[in-house]
């Protein structure tokens, strides 16, 4: 992407101001904290003492740990499953209400409220729809003859915890797309319909390449959130004041960090978690590269 | 566009301006200790804890009369909700700002001791003599250590077992019987284990214990078959002893064969607490339930935890408290902790109901036995009898963690009891040697 | 098959899914609205329809020591300075990443990335000793300075609509001697309000939500934010099985997210036109 103003003489100075305030945020703030927090990981910390140097230890210890590689897998399963389910079904849902709908703004509120349920709400809403016993999706099953599932059980809670994300996610994933809807110019469609093409022929020449900035947006976003994903997956599956039967990765960062004295195994277990997230990343540019239109 | 952001700004601003400063007098903890003592102007301690909100205006109360006996100190409380507690905690001691007073779980206390954060009260203790004298034994064990107290209980919980008696007289069931052992228990339960409204599946169970965590329920039937959770000097974990291994089998068949204890998958359906809700005849619950419980609709008493084949036994756990090593006031941190577990501080304290006098001569008075829920407040303390300390040791959020952790597949069903007992005492192990 | 017969299937297929979607979105939030007027002792009922109602809820949520009102306005007063901190300085950013030409744009741009990478929970404590350092514990501005930094989301989002407007403005805009300030403050902003009202919408939410920040650098209850509040009691409700009271207080606490949204999606404006134009 080569495209850009070469800044004019004074104008660099512009450049520099305009940047300014992010690079400072990156300096002090941001890269800051993942530079401190790559320090970290390689001492031993339990917040009360002063940290020891550790070397590798804490990284090596992460092949030796089995919960931990559990819960990376998961945390793989989970994202593979979430992050298309949710780009799809924004994008979808955004396609849809862009096609003028009457009482559209309705209808956007309406898709954005699981985004701002209270997450106590949201598992107990989704405890009353999973129930064995007692849950309504069941009860529909027995009324059409099939047996009752265990939705939260083990074998079945990654599929129904990625339900629950996507549906708390479409909200702001429809905001995402709606907002890179409106910079497809009027008219395209308009000479595309003076050229006899159908609805669904513009969404697949027009709309969909036009869209995929938005894409590229949606679901990097939402594979760095997938790997991040927590509050919904615990408040289902949690048992007591333990670890979930699906159990993640942010779930141990976060309890070797404050429950388990052992801050620099947390964060080389952040460090780890973002590399791979970085080499997803980095596997994104590259589709980037190839599929992503900008005008 | 210009004029919406322009008004954004004057609106935002304005807001910050008020609550900018309200957050300026307030200041950190840090500030707030560097106040001088010597010119008379009163010292500024802060005591932070866990606890209810609830508990504020007790707690408040309890500051007021401190601050009448002793003008030259104020104390700023605060209470926060479990989990920001200790994440707060650990932010101030990370950046080397801790509290003057602190709330401390018992069993936690050795991860603090040991890191060197917590101040040596002996000192303190020796220039009160007789201070301690009239606090139960059990409850002071946690916090000593060879070179003196680093901390002092504040107040304790038993755990016994609650029972909704308007589902035994519905049932027809005798009420438990202090003496009562885990097969009278067993029994109770399978007769109290319904399907109330017929639709093929049970919700109205006989017992509930929690399944993660040792307090409420297995510890105490472990301890009495004879079993144990950790040797004494916490280098083993004894939850697969074969005395250890046929408690477990217990609550298992109960919760496997009778049914009569709802696995996790089936408790979450009917909200945090299956008691309260209705959904459940007895269960194994500390003092700290009753508050809540009191707003049940239904009847209901505690009585002592069940005979085993070694006798009866229940857990005893203490909430401490604890001075910060680089408290600027330790003397006046001190005060504050000798009111409170004085007659005055403790009568205030066990009023509020959550937990049980530490001082004897409070729980064995009408503050403590004669609250305002009718129930049989002296089960509590004559528990201490046959209690068994909750386990203290570097580490232990870490090990019960694993330990119940590797119980959750068990209880689901998905692992069979014995390979689970193995691979955990391996696992946790593993973690008192890292934590020798 | 006609061209408005296609288009009749389609909207009839439209609104059958938008429709049920909207029942499965709205489900929970109703529930949430129906609980928090409903006596505590019909709040497991499975009825939409509080019957009786009651605002008994309400009125409890502001007895407690919660100071309802107080929280209320210092988590408003900290979620619009970062909104206006971020909308300022993403923009920028997300303006020199997209249109400017200057070495080192994709490094920088990867960087910033980066930071993305990293969970909260970890660099708090880094964060927290610097704040320290500079004597703002206890106060606001820990919560809404780092908005005026720039950051990674908010950059990125703008970043990537507003290489989606089309190049011809810059030129044209060169060609009549604007300078680069004016082409970013008289073309990108105010092209760009589809996105920048998204952006607006999710800081408004992230900085209502948040948790763990109030939660370390304004630890007091009075004195924080309103998560933190709920938080402190919601153990009680939840425990207590006062989930009417909880309702009621998780309704009040997303009333500002939900006019915030309303009034902000009305700039999602279909399409922008060309017309005018000199191509």
């Amino acid at each position: 992407m080569d495209f850009g103003l070469k800044p004019l003489g004074r104008e660099r100075l512009w450049l520099w101001i305009m940047l300014a305030p992010t690079l400072v945020g990156l300096v002090f703030g941001a890269l800051g904290s993942v530079l401190a927090t790559v320090a970290l990981s390689f001492t031993h910390w339990d917040l009360l003492t002063p940290p020891t140097w550790a070397g590798a230890d804490n990284y090596i210890n992460l092949f030796t740990n089995a919960a931990y590689f559990k819960a990376l897998t998961n945390t793989f399963t989970f994202s593979a499953m979430y992050v298309p389910g949710v780009v799809i079904a924004s994008l979808f849902v955004a396609v849809l209400m862009n096609r003028k709908i009457h009482g559209v703004s309705a209808f956007r509120t309406i898709y954005f409220l699981p985004a701002v349920t209270s997450a106590v709400a949201t598992a107990l809403i989704w405890n009353l729809i999973y129930g064995r016993d007692t849950g309504i999706l069941n009860f529909f099953l027995s009324r059409l003859g099939l047996p009752a599932v265990c939705w939260l059980c083990t074998k079945n809670a990654m599929m129904s915890v990625v339900v629950v994300n996507i549906w708390g996610a479409i909200g702001e994933g429809m905001i995402i797309f709606l907002a890179g809807l409106t910079a497809i110019p009027r008219e395209y469609y308009e000479a595309a319909t003076i050229d006899g093409a159908g609805e669904m022929q513009r969404f697949f020449s027009i709309t969909l390449p036009l869209v995929t900035p938005s894409i590229f947006f949606q679901t990097l976003i939402s594979t760095i959130n997938a790997f991040q994903a927590y509050d919904y997956i615990y408040m289902m599956t949690r048992q007591g004041g333990g670890d979930s039967s699906i159990p993640v990765v942010v779930f141990s960062i976060y309890r070797n960090a404050w429950n388990f004295f052992n801050y620099g195994g947390a964060s080389a277990q952040a460090i780890e978690l973002a590399v791979l997230v970085i080499t997803l990343m980095a596997f994104y540019f590259w589709l980037e590269r190839r599929y992503v239109i900008y005008e | 566009m210009k004029y919406c952001l322009s008004v954004l700004v004057v609106v935002a601003s304005l807001l910050l301006a008020s609550c900018g400063g309200g957050a300026a007098p307030v200041a950190t903890q840090a500030s707030a200790s560097t106040q001088p003592s010597a010119s008379g102007a009163p010292v500024q301690i802060t005591y932070m804890e866990w606890g209810d909100p609830a508990e504020l205006d007790v707690w408040n109360a309890i500051v007021a009369d401190f601050e009448k006996a002793n003008p030259n100190i104020k104390v700023d409380v605060q209470v926060s909700d479990w989990d920001s507690y200790w994440t707060k905690l650990k932010t101030l001691l990370a950046a080397n700002t801790p509290p003057d007073v602190f709330a401390m779980d018992a069993p936690l206390f050795l991860d603090y001791k040991t890191r060197g954060v917590l101040l040596n009260l002996q000192p303190y203790i020796d220039k009160n003599p007789g201070m301690l004298d009239g606090l139960y034994p059990n409850t002071l064990t946690a916090y000593q250590s060879p070179d003196g107290y680093f901390g002092l209980p504040r107040d304790f919980q038993t755990i016994v077992v609650f029972y909704n008696k308007d589902m035994f007289d519905k049932a027809g069931v005798a009420y438990p019987k202090s003496d009562w052992t885990y097969d009278d228990l067993r029994a109770t339960a399978k007769a109290l284990t319904k399907d109330t409204n017929g639709d093929g599946k049970i919700d109205q169970f006989g017992y509930v214990i929690d399944p993660w965590d040792f307090e409420p329920g297995m510890s105490e039937i472990i301890w009495a078959y004879g079993g144990d959770l950790i040797n004494a000097d916490h280098t083993k974990t004894l939850i697969g002893d074969p005395k250890s291994r046929q408690a477990f089998q217990f609550l298992h068949d109960m919760m496997f064969v009778d049914k009569s204890i709802p696995d996790p998958n089936t408790s979450q359906q009917y909200g945090t607490d299956l008691f309260l809700s209705g959904n459940a005849a007895m269960i194994a619950m500390g003092h700290w339930a009753v508050p809540g419980y009191s707003e049940a609709k239904f009847k209901w008493d505690v009585v002592q935890m069940p005979k085993g084949p070694a006798g009866q036994a229940t857990s005893v756990n203490s909430a401490g408290f604890v001075v910060g090593k680089d408290s600027k006031h330790p003397e006046e941190a001190f005060e504050f902790i000798k009111f409170v577990e004085s007659a005055a501080g403790q009568t205030r304290l066990a009023q509020m109901g959550f937990a049980c006098p530490v001082l004897k001569s409070v729980a064995e008075s009408d503050a403590f036995l004669k609250q305002s829920t009718p129930i049989n407040q002296k089960i509590f303390t004559d528990s201490l009898a046959f209690a068994h300390m909750k386990p203290v040791f570097r580490g232990y959020d870490e090990w019960s963690s694993t330990v119940g952790d590797g119980l959750t597949p068990m209880w689901n069903g998905d692992v069979e009891l014995n390979p689970t007992l193995d691979s955990i005492v391996t696992s946790a192990d593993e973690v008192l040697a890292k934590n020798k | 098959m006609g061209k408005s017969a296609q288009k009749l299937i389609l909207d009839v297929i439209s609104y059958t899914i938008l429709i049920a979607g909207a029942v499965i979105m709205v489900g929970p939030f109703l529930w949430m609205v129906a609980t928090s007027f409903k006596l505590p002792a019909d709040q497991f009922t499975h009825t939409l329809i509080p019957n009786p109602a009651t605002l008994e809820n309400f009125r409890n949520l502001f007895s407690f020591d919660l100071n309802f009102p107080r929280l209320f306005l210092i988590s408003t007063g900290i979620a619009l300075m970062s909104v206006v901190g971020q909308l300022f300085t993403c923009a920028m950013a997300a303006f020199c990443f997209a249109v400017v030409k200057f070495r080192g744009r994709n490094l920088l741009f990867t960087l910033l990335l980066v930071t993305l990478m990293v969970p909260d929970q970890v660099t708090l404590i880094p964060n927290f000793i610097i704040f320290r350092w500079l004597h703002l514990v206890g106060t606001s501005v820990p919560l809404w300075l780092p908005a005026f930094w720039g950051g990674a989301f908010g950059t990125f989002l703008l970043r990537q609509y507003f290489l989606t407007l089309p190049r011809e403005l810059v030129d044209a805009a060169r060609v009549d001697g604007a300078s680069l300030w004016d082409i970013f403050w008289r073309i990108y902003l105010p092209l760009g309000k589809p996105a920048l009202a998204a952006l607006s919408i999710f800081t408004f939410q992230g900085a209502w939500n948040d948790l763990l920040h109030p939660l370390v650098y304004m630890p007091n209850v009075p004195n924080t934010t309103l998560t933190v509040g709920l938080a402190f009691f919601q153990t009680q409700l939840t425990q207590g099985g006062r989930y009417t009271v909880l309702m009621a207080g998780a309704l009040l606490s997303i009333l500002p997210l939900i006019i915030v949204f309303f009034f902000a999606q009305k700039l999602f404006v279909e399409g922008i036109a060309l017309s005018g134009m000199k191509r």
